[in-house]
């Protein structure tokens, strides 16, 4: 089939697009088309675990009554929270005008759109049913459960951040800035109610309390700013469009925000560990304690605490490695870290039951552990975001139109001294 | 385009009471309670086998007490319930079990339930489970759904597909579960499950919440539920709250019953009778 674009005729078809991939790899570096490679297998091993989950007949998660939220709500977890971080991260600049945080915001409007696909896709393999949960959710809808609010308005926040990405692509900066403000409040309410699902349930003690909805909130802006740590890093070193401005003002912001998400990380965990001892109160100490010296203690400690806490601090307050390359490491274990602090949150509140589930007694801890399916979907989701990320970098237009002012126009103050002339 | 930020303010708390409204909803009026359809779905059985022509779920008020104290832990009732309605037999998924409680000299509480308790607690079962000599008290304690008025598991169910019926029994709408799990965390007792796939299955499909119904397609045509039809020593009784001659009315009035996890203000409908201590 012939088709005329901006009056040339292009052919289109499967020989087409065939001969077009082709030329396209050739011309790619060695090192891209590796990484191009990696990503696609990687994929295409999430697929088989996708076509594996949908269908029917036989059971492929590893979750147990006991575990009912395995790998695949913790994965839904980090990338429902990472998009929202990556918007709250923005919103610094885009919102607030504040220049140290304006640039490069299509990339953490882009990366936020597929992270939120990506999350979307997992929980649809999670379900069972998840038809039913689209029409439910509209037909017979329930406004006491988080969950119906959670996807409510993640559901709301998708429409605006593909609003924000279509108009800053198009040029329409008036309908851009609107966006910018209404995806920001969604950043805030949506992983706000994702806590909301694990914060009302009575049932998991651990969970249970106003702590968790604003400790989601944190994880929110700790995994989005690390994320943007690793691509503005990658704008750097590979000399992408705008690596000018990522140098100059796009790492440092990263910098002193990740610093001060990490500062904050650290005091909520110290407050969670201490209030979790105290009182000894079933189900929040027997939780604390299993990632404190339980089944969780190695991930925790190790991953968790060390390499993806204390580390990266390290690594953003020490002189020595405050370079490019060290936001980019801290980035990266701060990412890594976050996604371990996912797993304990999710399973210490519930490998430490309270209670016999389904006639199930579990002395001391419930066990869990993901089967390739869980693994594989995960992984595949990872390298989605990776592979259509680069792709983006490689065919979409990364510059900046320049023209954001911020919707609140933040400014910092001008102080003048006495007798100065104004 | 430009908002006022009082404007955005406002829009924001509005969201906010929104929220709130809600749950003021939710604690005000039971929303979730309504009629199972008689011979509809809903009932987590076979639409067939649902409440009869004719049934008035406003008439009654259903309930339960175990008496732990006869309980002789033989597991007739889960070997009962899972044939009745199509539980899989794998040992992990359970609409009822029964545990054993000891507790030991120093006021340390042990709970096994080896395979549910289907096997009943035979000397060398109990001898299996390498329990210490020293051993204060010892009992069983039959579990299931406890049929909460203020039920965790029907205000967080993204879709109502769990609700309350005007006769007091919580059930799983199964053409409408999405399977999420939600109300399994939720639920402090521990008593749902999803329903696996490849063995017996309640609804004939795998993937939706599962749970004791009270057996509501026998309570409803005037049966007991499986359970408490074949206990030997009638440790479950139960029965018609509504109607104060009934067995269960009159050991609520007469003897000092408990409820599981009274902190959790779920408002079980199931009591317990001889209740010492329990896990967490």
């Amino acid at each position: 089939m012939i088709v005329e674009v901006g009056g040339r005729p292009v052919h289109v078809g499967p020989r087409a697009a065939w001969d077009a991939a082709k030329v396209e790899v050739a011309a790619q570096s060695r090192p891209l088309r590796l990484w191009l490679g990696l990503l696609t297998v990687l994929c295409l091993i999430g697929a088989v675990g996708a076509v594996l989950a949908i269908a029917p007949g036989w059971e492929v998660f590893g979750t147990t009554p006991t575990v009912e939220w395995g790998l695949l709500i913790i994965a839904y977890v980090f990338f429902a929270v990472t998009t929202s971080g990556l918007c709250l991260a923005s919103s610094l600049g885009t919102v607030f005008g504040i220049e140290m945080f304006t640039p490069l915001e299509k990339r953490h409007a882009v990366l936020a759109v597929l992270s939120l696909v990506t999350a979307f896709g997992i929980i649809a393999l999670d379900l069972h049913f998840p038809l039913r949960l689209m029409f439910g959710m509209v037909l017979s809808p329930s406004p006491t459960s988080p969950m119906w609010w959670m996807g409510v308005l993640y559901g709301i926040y998708l429409c605006f951040l593909l609003t924000e990405v279509w108009s800053m692509f198009t040029g329409r900066y008036q309908v851009h800035q609107v966006a910018c403000v209404l995806a920001s409040i969604m950043a805030i309410l949506a992983p706000t109610t994702l806590g909301a699902v694990f914060g009302v349930l009575v049932a998991r003690s651990y969970w249970f309390g106003a702590f968790t909805p604003p400790s989601m909130l944190v994880a929110a802006l700790m995994s989005g700013t690390a994320l943007l740590g690793i691509v503005f890093y990658c704008v750097v070193r590979f000399q992408l469009r705008g690596h000018q401005r990522a140098a100059a003002l796009a790492i440092p912001a990263i910098r002193l925000l990740m610093t001060i998400v990490i500062l904050v990380s650290v005091f909520l965990t110290v407050v969670q560990v201490i209030g979790g001892l105290y009182g000894s109160v079933p189900g929040v100490a027997d939780a604390t304690l299993s990632y404190l010296v339980g089944p969780l203690a190695l991930p925790f400690w190790i991953l968790r605490v060390i390499l993806g806490l204390l580390v990266p601090l390290a690594l953003l307050l020490l002189p020595r490695t405050r370079t490019p390359a060290g936001v980019f490491a801290a980035s990266c274990l701060a990412f890594m870290g976050l996604f371990v602090d996912r797993v304990v949150f999710v399973l210490a509140g519930q490998i430490a039951p309270t209670t016999a589930s389904s006639g199930v007694v579990s002395d001391p801890w419930a066990t869990y552990v993901p089967s390739f399916v869980e693994v594989s979907i995960t992984v595949g989701g990872i390298a989605f975001i990776a592979l259509a990320y680069t792709l983006a970098e490689r065919f979409l237009d990364m510059g900046e139109h320049g023209g954001h002012v911020g919707f609140f126009r933040l400014k910092a103050p001008t102080y003048h001294a006495a007798g100065d002339e104004h | 385009m430009t908002v006022s930020r009082r404007r955005l303010l406002g829009s924001g708390l509005a969201a906010f009471a929104g929220l709130l409204g809600a749950r003021s909803i939710a604690l005000g009026a039971p929303a979730t309670a309504r009629a199972a359809a008689p011979g509809g779905a809903g009932t987590g059985v076979a639409p067939a086998d649902a409440a009869p022509a004719g049934y008035v779920p406003s008439d009654h008020r259903w309930g339960m007490v175990v008496d732990t104290v006869s309980c002789i832990g033989c597991g007739r009732c889960v070997e009962a319930c899972k044939l009745e309605n199509h539980v899989p037999m794998d040992p992990e998924y359970n609409r009822t079990w029964v545990e054993l409680h000891v507790i030991a000299q120093d006021g340390s509480v042990i709970v096994a339930a080896p395979d549910g308790g289907i096997d009943g607690y035979s000397a060398e079962a109990v001898a299996a489970l390498g329990l210490s000599e020293s051993i204060r008290q010892a009992y069983f304690v039959p579990r299931l759904c406890m049929q909460c008025d203020n039920s965790p598991c029907t205000s967080i169910c993204p879709v109502g597909a769990t609700f309350r019926t005007e006769d007091g029994v919580v059930l799983v709408d199964d053409e409408r579960c999405i399977g999420c799990g939600f109300c399994v965390v939720a639920c402090p007792y521990g008593a749902r499950y999803i329903v696996p796939a490849g063995g017996e299955m309640p609804n004939g499909y795998p993937g939706v919440a599962d749970k004791c119904t009270f057996c509501y397609h026998r309570t409803t045509r005037g049966l007991l539920p499986a359970c408490a039809e074949v206990c030997p020593v009638e440790a479950r009784i139960f029965g018609d709250l509504k109607d104060e001659s009934s067995p269960v009315s009159a050991v609520l009035r007469d003897r000092r019953t408990q409820v599981m996890k009274p902190e959790a203000g779920t408002k079980p409908r199931v009591y317990y009778l001889g209740l010492e201590a329990e896990v967490g």
